[in-house]
């Protein structure tokens, strides 16, 4: 039994085959969904989509978005994701570096807010390039 | 008549020896004489030559937009492609019900900003009027938000208290779902909906858009919808995980829905527009073509004819002085 997963996103189309597991994190934690998973409906956060096929795991920054998981079905919508083997480690952790100074510079209630999303996208980015595959 | 054939000709004709005999003048002012004294048997050459070069400077230019607009289609028409599978499966999730009878419904227009563009704005706006007429009834009264400058030009004649929203100048950068998510969060917050409408012209080939509309429901409409059973009953069949109520899950659902589905109309309509623009250009090239044709050859005629008229002269002049 696999489950057939397939990540969008505006822009395109980031991932459409069939995989054993994944785990994805909403906002009150990490769910992991195997084949035979009850329908559910959920937002997910900023984080890590972890996938499990062939035995091994791939993982992909997801910047928040919509989950739908029903019949082995599971469709995630996205406002962007990348795959971490297409992000550059080094311009990932460049980006991280300015996320920071701006939030340290950030002045008022929206902006704090806005360089606060930004950092934790980057920061995503960052351990999606990092997180050992086992 | 001369006079007539005078206003006719239009400017520079200020020749003050029109009916003096010929002189060596240019064969310009020659023709100009002959058109004056003679109505409008033959255009003079330096009219038809004014008019040629404008009408090919059209062309050329017509020529050159056709091409732009081709070489610009290529690439939205590649982003308008992966664009469309992202609010799929927000129609299996939630369902599609254009027929849905709401009581504040907002149509939110897409149109170009630049024209030359075809008829693709004129069929948006009349779709949307359509769609104001099928929507106003006693107590519901439909707004207008409008994307582009075109469609605004056209509905705020005769619908200007109508309209809630403007936006213009939409595609100075290449549309990029940030930015569009950003307008949709604009509309979202200051106009009261119970359903949106997006009218916008769909991209099916070159030659072919499709005026469509597309629906989306607000939130308190789609649990009034799911209670009530029917095709969105089925949305109750899924747990909602992560400790949030069902009403905040579909309001941030209906929100994500809306911004793909602006996304998709914006690309959808960009390609129409390119689409329909380089059709445009490419028959009024054409057309200008064929303008060319007809003008050069009026051209020559006349011209033939001046060199005959002349040379009767001569001639009828050289036997006068024989004979």
């Amino acid at each position: 039994m696999t489950l057939n997963l397939c990540v969008l996103t505006p822009n395109r189309m980031i991932w459409d085959s069939e995989v054993k597991e994944i785990i994805l994190s909403t906002n009150s934690g990490q769910i992991g969904v195997l084949p035979n998973h009850a329908p559910i409906a959920t937002a997910v956060d900023i984080g890590l989509l972890r996938i499990r096929r062939n035995g091994q795991w791939l993982t992909v920054a997801l910047m928040g978005g919509f989950a739908r998981i029903s019949n082995n079905e599971i469709t995630i919508l996205g406002n962007d994701a990348e795959i971490s083997t297409d992000i550059d480690p080094q311009e990932a952790k460049q980006t991280l570096e300015i996320a920071e100074a701006n939030l340290s510079r950030a002045e008022g209630k929206r902006q704090a807010i806005e360089s606060n999303l930004a950092l934790r996208r980057a920061r995503t980015r960052v351990e999606a390039v990092n997180v050992i595959s086992y | 008549m001369a006079m007539a054939a005078l206003r006719r000709e239009g400017r520079r004709f200020l020749l003050p020896t029109a009916s003096s005999a010929p002189t060596i003048a240019a064969r310009s002012a020659i023709s100009n004489e002959e058109s004056c004294l003679f109505g409008v048997r033959s255009i003079s050459t330096q009219i038809v030559r004014n008019r040629m070069k404008s009408v090919k400077n059209i062309q050329k230019i017509t020529k050159a937009m056709k091409m732009v607009a081709a070489s610009k289609l290529r690439g939205v028409q590649i982003r308008t492609e992966a664009s469309r599978g992202v609010w799929q499966p927000f129609i299996a999730l939630l369902g599609d019900s254009p027929s849905i009878d709401v009581k504040k419904n907002v149509i939110v227009t897409v149109s170009s900003d630049k024209g030359l563009c075809g008829g693709i704005n004129s069929t948006s706006v009349k779709v949307s009027k359509a769609l104001f007429k099928v929507y106003s009834g006693p107590e519901k009264e439909p707004k207008y938000v409008i994307l582009g400058e075109k469609g605004k030009a056209q509905l705020v004649r005769d619908s200007k208290d109508h309209i809630m929203l403007s936006v213009s100048e939409l595609q100075k950068n290449p549309v990029n779902y940030t930015q569009v998510s950003v307008l949709a969060d604009d509309i979202l917050k200051n106009v009261e909906f119970d359903a949106l409408r997006v009218v916008y012209n769909k991209f099916r080939s070159i030659v072919l858009f499709i005026p469509t509309v597309s629906t989306i429901l607000s939130p308190e409409t789609i649990e009034k919808e799911s209670e009530a059973g029917g095709s969105l009953g089925d949305l109750d069949l899924y747990e909602i995980e992560g400790g949030e109520t069902k009403s905040e899950v579909l309001q941030n659902l209906t929100e994500f829905q809306f911004s793909c589905v602006m996304f998709n109309a914006v690309l959808e309509n960009a390609c129409s527009e390119l689409g329909a623009r380089m059709s445009a250009m490419d028959s009024s090239s054409r057309n200008a073509g064929e303008m060319l044709d007809r003008l050069t050859l009026a051209y020559n005629r006349t011209r033939q004819a001046s060199i005959t008229t002349e040379l009767i002269e001569i001639i009828s002049g050289a036997s006068a002085l024989e004979g």
